[in-house]
């Protein structure tokens, strides 16, 4: 590589390049130029030519959101000139939504950071100076350590979220590899871990999101699919994921499966739908409460499934609020089952009396169970968990929900009926409820529902189990803390649900169980940072996947306590367009003294926060095999490579190797600690493996041979797994401690009281306890009582931009160009306020400008935002430039302040209130199509040498 | 032959990757679109509404005003495959053109002085199989190409398949004989000979 090319401004357009100090170092020395490809036709369709030829197409997978669809990337030169859908994928057939389409503006943008950047002003200046890589890592590590020598390791902190980046395992294990309990994501508990967490817990099985791939059965492709009904909660498909999961549903449509969509704004999969519920935001549990309410009266449930395949018949004791266990009532009764499968009690129909209740195949069991019964035992009133959810539900008639939720009864009716009277349905839960205090319940009561009607392990329903494997040999348990629970094995925390408690306490000493044996040499480290993690005796649900409470960590950067969070590591995106009340972390990042950032452009967060920025790769140059379709995986291909940029895992990995050289070998965390590759050749290694492949070099040699990488139809896919009989002669199951779906999910009490089953063997402190049903929450700040502030905000994506992405990408900003605020016409029109008026929408948090799109599409005391943040504030040719975070940002005026959900942290996202008035555009912001030119690829960056990995 | 779009409204969700799939293989300027997808609606009163997408485009009429009044014969029908075009070499962008089309689905370029317009993706039509970006990137599987003269064209068969009923095209006073077909079906809304659409225009 040249100096010439190093030291042009290609890295970013907008900043003052102060000092351009480049050198080439020793890590320069893997960035050669390829030799020019020969070919210089360019496909013009001419002369009887094919469009393409002359260019070199490779087979890729875009990752332009958390589904990654098949594609096709044509190259000339070494430049990638268009790219479209793969016609071969079985969801998305061909199709390439505009996000991964105009990855062609974000892969060549004048934005893009091609080498580590250092701050050279203030934060806030926007001014860097290059740096080398070897200086960009020691100076990350020595940070570190210092911190960690002066202040102790829980000085170091972690984040990522965002969209651009997906390093949730790195996130989740560098702060481990530190031993600091803290990392966080604006995602997390505001996004996929309540559902995610829930259905762990319920049933040990997979949850209701589309969006995150979770639900695969109703998406068959052909006469396998039997799809009848389908309810998305909450979930916007053909606009959060256009060309994966929204074709699917199109297909679904198409073939004439019926659809209720659940949705304050008429999205277009509500503008399909059979029946579509505008729900006041943050309601959406009275919804539910009704569905129970009118199913359970009219005997609409699976009377068997219900009596056999959940926990509802089981009599609760009043004082524990937890099943009774037949032992605890019948001092003489002698359990046939394993220890690991618990006899409960229940109102016997047969004997009309109480009597112990052991899991069996329906066929085989001595009880006919009463689901709803209240009576006298042993001079203690019980109830079963059937009849205390009935109690529950009891008041929601469709009028009072209807009135509650602005929602018309009959059409409450209308939807329930085609849910139940189907053969085959299924809820999709989507992201919305993560963003409201009800965040927990929501899910409770969607896979409730799913439970109760018996749509589950059935074609055609969303809660079917699939995957290779999936036919259980042995009793089903569920491991707990991080993914798959793979950190219980690695470091002995967390118990096995499905194991008995003797077989736990083996688990937790190391010794040898049914499910194997944990490693506990670090479980004494380990279960600390469990205890110690900032948020946890409140929000224990966050032990699911390891992260912190955000505004806990917050409160603890602004007053030390109980620990100052001091050197901030961040893997992903704008964190001042995710974070909730944006402001209120502005505030702070004067408290935090060093602070390390990592993006292929630079954003809002970067120049007002970062020191130091590591350049990531784009998709288009990231090698990864690890999306999947169906029942099959995808290569994402190292399409080309520009700069010095590196694979999302390489700074952490570096910045991890440095500083163990700086503090003499050893880290002071856990070990391996850090789950996270340092070179690119090993990136490559581990993505080869994934889908068999000897290496990264016999992969792309044999694209056609190893993609996509198909599991069988008949071994991914398969049905009523809970019946089969496995080696202790009963059915499987499911993975809870009862062996059955805890549509009463019991252990959400365990969990409150110490911790269970992620805080062991040593607990957590107590809270309150968590609902274990569905309930209704009121949300904090309420439009039926808030007079100041009338409207409720609740907000959700639009086609063009995920996360805080594709926001300099010029072809989507011309059609989006800035933030909109969907308001009823009647509701705009006593404000005085137009079609696209420029508008000022307050929050008790803070104010922010839009656009008003006049739309009947939502209820005249409902508003709609997608969030927004403008980089072109700091494009060079602004007079008084800005960070573009304040300007049209929804997260100015999120709630990040308690009420949160009970078992998750959750902070309200969706379903604030705030007041709307005529306004003026923000002097940075621009609108009009040709203001986007700056952003759009220059010839300088479409010129950049193709470069080899970086080596180091 | 009547080579065109078929666009079933039914399916489309307005996502605009049409939009950005044309921009990208033309080349298209900022500003500038060949393909413009506008909203219909929502149209009712909240919450009794209804509404659709509907794609615009060149129409491919069988008798195109936009040629009848091009004073330099820039505008043309190519004979082998019926396709309504422009010549920027001829162009002089005099925009006469652009009152011949009811449909608004011309625009100048200001950059090139040249008016631009959906060439069904000409460029493509010796591929294997010539495809528009547009349709082959559809997210909703909701856009056709063929000859509807072929009765085995995807864009014959969706036609066929879809009934009379719900086959529609855009109100023609003038007797150009535009030949695209749009689905829709009163599940979805009522079409609307006279739409109403809502931009993100002030």
């Amino acid at each position: 590589m040249s100096k010439s090319t190093l030291t042009r401004r290609s890295f970013v357009k907008a900043s003052a390049l102060a000092g351009a100090a480049a050198t080439i170092g020793a890590s320069m020395a893997g960035c050669m130029q390829e030799s020019a490809p020969e070919e210089e036709l360019a496909g013009t369709g001419e002369g009887g030519h094919s469009s393409t030829e002359g260019l070199t197409k490779m087979k890729t997978m875009c990752h332009g959101c958390i589904q990654m669809c098949p594609a096709i990337a044509y190259l000339k030169d070494g430049v990638v000139v268009k790219l479209e859908g793969d016609p071969d994928a079985p969801m998305s057939r061909g199709s390439m939504c505009i996000k991964g389409l105009n990855q062609l503006h974000t892969m060549y943008s004048p934005r893009r950071i091609l080498h580590p950047l250092r701050r050279a002003g203030e934060r806030g200046e926007n001014k860097w100076e290059v740096i080398s890589w070897d200086e960009a890592v020691t100076e990350a590590a020595t940070h570190i350590k210092d911190a960690i020598e002066k202040y102790g390791p829980y000085s170091f902190f972690c984040s990522v979220g965002g969209g651009g980046s997906y390093s949730f395992m790195e996130a989740m294990t560098l702060p481990m590899a530190f031993g600091s309990p803290t990392v966080f994501e604006p995602g997390c508990a505001q996004c996929y871990l309540p559902r995610w967490s829930l259905s762990k817990l319920f049933y040990g099985g997979n949850d209701q999101s589309v969006a995150d791939s979770a639900v695969r059965e109703i998406f068959r492709v052909g006469d396998a699919n039997k799809t009848e009904m389908v309810v998305l909660w909450g979930a916007q498909p053909s606009v959060s994921q256009t060309a994966m999961s929204g074709r699917a549903m199109a297909e679904l449509r198409a073939a004439g499966v019926k659809t209720v969509v659940v949705d304050p704004n008429f999205s277009p999969d509500a503008v399909k739908a059979d029946v579509w519920l505008p729900v006041r935001p943050g309601t959406d549990t009275g919804i539910i409460l009704s569905w129970y309410r009118y199913i359970f009266e009219n005997k609409l449930y699976d009377e068997e499934f219900t009596k056999y395949w959940t926990n509802l018949p089981f009599l609760i004791d009043p004082d524990t609020k937890l099943p009774v266990k037949a032992a605890d009532l019948f001092p003489d009764f002698q359990q046939t089952t394993p220890e690991n499968t618990p006899a409960y009690v229940c109102f016997d129909l047969k004997t009309g009396a109480v009597a112990p209740f052991e899991y069996s195949t329906p066929a085989d069991s001595a009880v006919d169970p009463e689901i709803f019964w209240t009576g006298d035992f042993n001079g203690k009133t019980y109830k079963t968990a059937g009849q205390i959810y009935k109690e529950e539900a009891e008041p929601w008639t469709f009028e009072h929900a209807g009135e509650m939720c602005w929602v018309k009864p009959e059409k409450i009716e209308e939807a329930v009926k085609l849910y139940a009277e189907a053969g085959v349905a299924g809820i999709v839960n989507g992201v919305a409820s993560d963003m409201m205090e009800s965040a927990s319940q929501v899910p409770l009561g969607c896979m409730g529902l799913d439970s109760i009607m018996g749509y589950i392990n059935k074609p055609g329903c969303t809660m079917t189990q699939y995957g290779k494997g999936n036919q259980p040999t042995t009793r089903p348990v569920t491991f707990n803390n991080g993914f798959a629970g793979m950190f219980s094995p690695m470091y002995g925390i967390g118990a096995v649900v499905g194991l008995s408690d003797a077989e736990n306490e083996a688990w937790a000493r190391g010794e040898e169980t049914p499910v194997g044996k944990a490693d506990v040499s670090q479980q004494k480290l380990a279960n600390q940072l469990l205890i110690d993690r900032l948020g946890m005796k409140d929000h224990k649900g966050l032990y699911a996947w390891c992260h912190s409470h955000i505004p806990t960590v917050r409160n603890a950067i602004a007053t030390g306590e109980p620990y100052k969070p001091r050197v901030w590591f961040d893997m992903s995106g704008n964190k001042l367009a995710m974070l909730g009340n944006a402001k209120s972390w502005y505030d702070v990042f004067p408290e935090i003294d060093y602070i390390i950032g990592q993006y292929p452009h630079l954003t809002s967060f970067h120049i007002e926060a970062c020191d130091l920025v590591f350049p990531l790769r784009e998709w288009l140059e990231e090698p990864m095999a690890k999306g999947t379709q169906l029942n099959t995986t995808w290569l994402m291909n190292e399409c080309t490579h520009i700069g010095e940029t590196v694979s999302h895992s390489i700074p952490a990995g570096r910045v991890v190797a440095k500083c163990a050289e700086l503090m003499g070998g050893e880290l002071p965390g856990l070990k391996p600690g850090f789950m996270g590759q340092a070179t690119e050749e090993e990136v490559k290694a581990a993505q080869a493996a994934n889908v068999g492949a000897e290496s990264w070099d016999d992969l792309v040699n044999n694209t056609d041979k190893y993609i996509p990488f198909t599991i069988p139809e008949d071994e991914y896919f398969g049905y009523n797994q809970h019946e089969t009989v496995v080696d202790d002669g009963l059915p499987a199951g499911f993975g809870t401690e009862s062996r059955k779906i805890e549509v009463y999910c019991q252990i959400l009490l365990k969990l409150a009281r110490t911790g269970y089953p992620f805080c062991y063997p040593e607990p957590q402190e107590a809270c309150e306890d968590y609902s274990p049903i569905c309930t209704y929450i009121e949300p904090a700040e309420s439009p039926l009582s808030d007079s100041e502030y009338p409207f409720v905000l609740t907000s959700g994506r639009v086609p063009y931009f995920h996360h805080g992405t594709m926001r300099h990408a010029a072809f989507s900003r011309e059609l989006f160009p800035t933030a909109e605020i969907r308001i009823n016409p009647a509701s705009a029109a006593e404000l005085g306020i137009e079609h696209m008026d420029w508008v000022k929408v307050t929050s008790r948090r803070g104010e922010v400008h839009a656009r008003a799109y006049l739309t009947e599409g939502v209820n005249p005391r409902t508003v709609w935002m997608e969030r927004f943040w403008n980089p072109e504030c700091f494009d060079e040719s602004q007079p008084n430039p800005t960070a573009g975070w304040r300007e049209c940002n929804v997260n100015v005026l999120t709630k990040n302040d308690a009420p949160f959900n009970e078992v998750y942290g959750s902070y309200t996202n969706r379903g604030f209130t705030v007041k709307i008035e005529k306004s003026e555009k923000p002097a940075n912001v621009w609108v009009s199509p040709e203001e986007f030119e700056p952003f759009l690829p220059s010839a300088e960056m479409m010129a950049e040498p193709i470069t080899e990995d970086v080596r180091f | 032959m009547r080579n065109c779009l078929v666009i079933d409204l039914d399916r489309c969700s307005g996502c605009d990757s049409c939009v950005a799939a044309c921009k990208h293989e033309n080349d298209v300027d900022l500003g500038v679109y060949y393909n413009p997808v506008y909203a219909v609606g929502p149209t009712g009163t909240f919450p009794d509404i209804e509404m659709y997408w509907l794609p615009m485009q060149c129409q491919q009429c069988e008798n195109p005003g936009c040629i009848e009044v091009c004073p330099t014969g820039a505008s043309y029908r190519d004979e082998e495959t019926g396709v309504v075009l422009v010549s920027a070499e001829d162009c002089i962008g005099c925009e006469s053109c652009l009152t011949g089309c009811p449909f608004n689905a011309r625009m100048l370029n200001p950059a090139t002085n040249v008016v631009e317009k959906c060439t069904l993706c000409f460029h493509r039509k010796n591929d294997e199989t010539w495809e528009p970006a547009c349709v082959h990137n559809c997210c909703c599987g909701a856009r056709l190409f063929g000859d509807l003269d072929d009765p085995n064209s995807s864009a014959a068969k969706a036609v066929a398949a879809a009934g009379e009923a719900n086959c529609h095209q855009l109100s023609d006073p003038g007797n150009l004989g535009p030949a695209t077909v749009y689905i829709l079906s009163a599940k979805t809304a009522a079409w609307q000979d006279d739409p109403s659409v809502v931009t993100r225009s002030a």
